[in-house]
């Protein structure tokens, strides 16, 4: 992720952070709000739930900065913060999120004619903002945030192979949306 | 073929991030912090926790420091209470003999042993007063009522005393102990005034009749 090279840059924010300096703090802010707000959008995909997510994520995250060993860069370190709040907010208005039911998957064709034309990044999101809940977790985790099956699978507290499995079924969904008429520019 | 999501996705990383949090989410969050800045600190009520750093640190510190002073305030609550009833009960368990029982009365009510001295020195300076007067020579023998009636009050007065060990209501059981002795003080009072009233009048017939006898003689 691009926010890695901020890793030591941000030491001595952190350590400001830590003792309690509000503009350090707000330096921060300024910092991974926009990237971490997108992140929550595309977890939680409601406005209002992902503001609410990001400023738990962001109180959590200031609270206990004292905990944060520098092991990861303070980006990823958020963003997992960020991750799980997103994770709860949505499990919270869903009882369950992966796996999805079987018989949706089912349904659809297993061969998917990709390239019939030129994506665009809008198309792209947009399709992704449809797909359910399930779906959409895993596939932006592991295509947008840069988690591996792994990590996923920790995070939603699933098998590696769940999460493989749901992301080619995700995937395979999504291109579906694409050739939806509304979605073909 | 996989590959090609992904590397769309990739190289078009930056542009999926479109949305952006309102700006007062800032103000939000803030509000969430505990503040340590110098601006902010005179806006919150705050203790000195020395050198303590972490924000979730000094929460808990406030946390424990008044569960801490709940408890203290509940244990002395308690506490005050069990030793005040201990001691009644010592009372109540030997007020049956009545060598101890002004020393144990003081421990309930202890303004009513002062209260009971006074009352009595009157009483007793009421009766030899009245002792004085020959009742027979007066023609009275209302004495006799008035000492059942003495007699009525002194044995409820007994009873409130004995009702003062067992009932939690000391203030108005003392309350009827002093309006009993009052009473009683007011009763030889008037008997008093009676007799008084009547040697004058004695008296006066006494002195007409001597008038009398002498512009007789």
């Amino acid at each position: 992720m691009e926010k890695l090279s901020y890793q030591d840059v941000n030491q001595g924010v952190v350590q400001r952070c830590i003792s309690g300096d509000h503009r350090a703090q707000y330096e921060l802010y300024k910092l991974y709000s926009k990237a971490m707000f997108n992140v929550s959008m595309r977890i939680t995909n409601d406005y209002a739930e992902a503001e609410d997510v990001l400023q738990e994520a962001f109180v959590s995250a200031f609270k206990n900065l004292h905990s944060y060993k520098a092991e990861a860069s303070f980006g990823s370190w958020l963003k997992k913060i960020v991750i799980n709040a997103a994770i709860n907010a949505v499990r919270k208005r869903r009882s369950e999120l992966v796996p999805m039911d079987e018989r949706a998957v089912a349904d659809m064709a297993d061969e998917v004619n990709e390239d019939e034309s030129e994506w665009q990044v809008e198309q792209v999101r947009r399709a992704i903002q449809k797909l359910p809940d399930g779906y959409r977790v895993v596939l932006s985790l592991y295509l947008l945030e840069g988690y591996d099956h792994a990590e996923i699978g920790e995070v939603l507290g699933i098998s590696e192979s769940t999460s493989k499995s749901q992301y080619s079924r995700a995937r395979k969904k999504l291109l579906e949306i694409m050739k939806e008429p509304q979605f073909v520019a | 073929m996989k590959d090609r999501l992904e590397k769309f996705v990739q190289d078009h990383r930056e542009e999926f991030d479109v949305f952006e949090p309102r700006t007062e989410l800032w103000q939000q969050i803030c509000q969430d912090l505990p503040q340590k800045s110098p601006e902010k600190e005179a806006k919150v009520i705050k203790f000195s926790f020395g050198d303590r750093a972490s924000f979730s640190a000094d929460y808990f510190f406030m946390r424990v420091a008044a569960a801490i002073v709940l408890l203290l305030g509940c244990g002395l609550t308690i506490f005050l209470m069990k030793q005040q009833t201990p001691e009644s009960a010592y009372t109540l368990a030997s007020s049956e003999s009545i060598t101890t029982e002004v020393p144990e009365v003081g421990a309930i009510a202890p303004e009513l042993p002062e209260i009971e001295a006074y009352y009595v020195s009157q009483i007793e300076e009421k009766k030899s007063e009245l002792s004085e007067y020959d009742l027979k020579v007066l023609g009275l023998d209302e004495q006799q009522v008035i000492d059942k009636e003495l007699a009525r009050l002194d044995s409820s007065y007994t009873v409130l005393k004995q009702q003062l060990y067992t009932s939690p209501n000391t203030e108005e059981i003392v309350n009827a102990m002093v309006q009993n002795l009052g009473i009683r003080v007011r009763v030889l009072n008037r008997q008093l005034e009676v007799l008084q009233r009547l040697q004058k009048i004695n008296k006066e017939t006494n002195l007409k009749q001597q008038t009398n006898d002498t512009s007789n003689v």
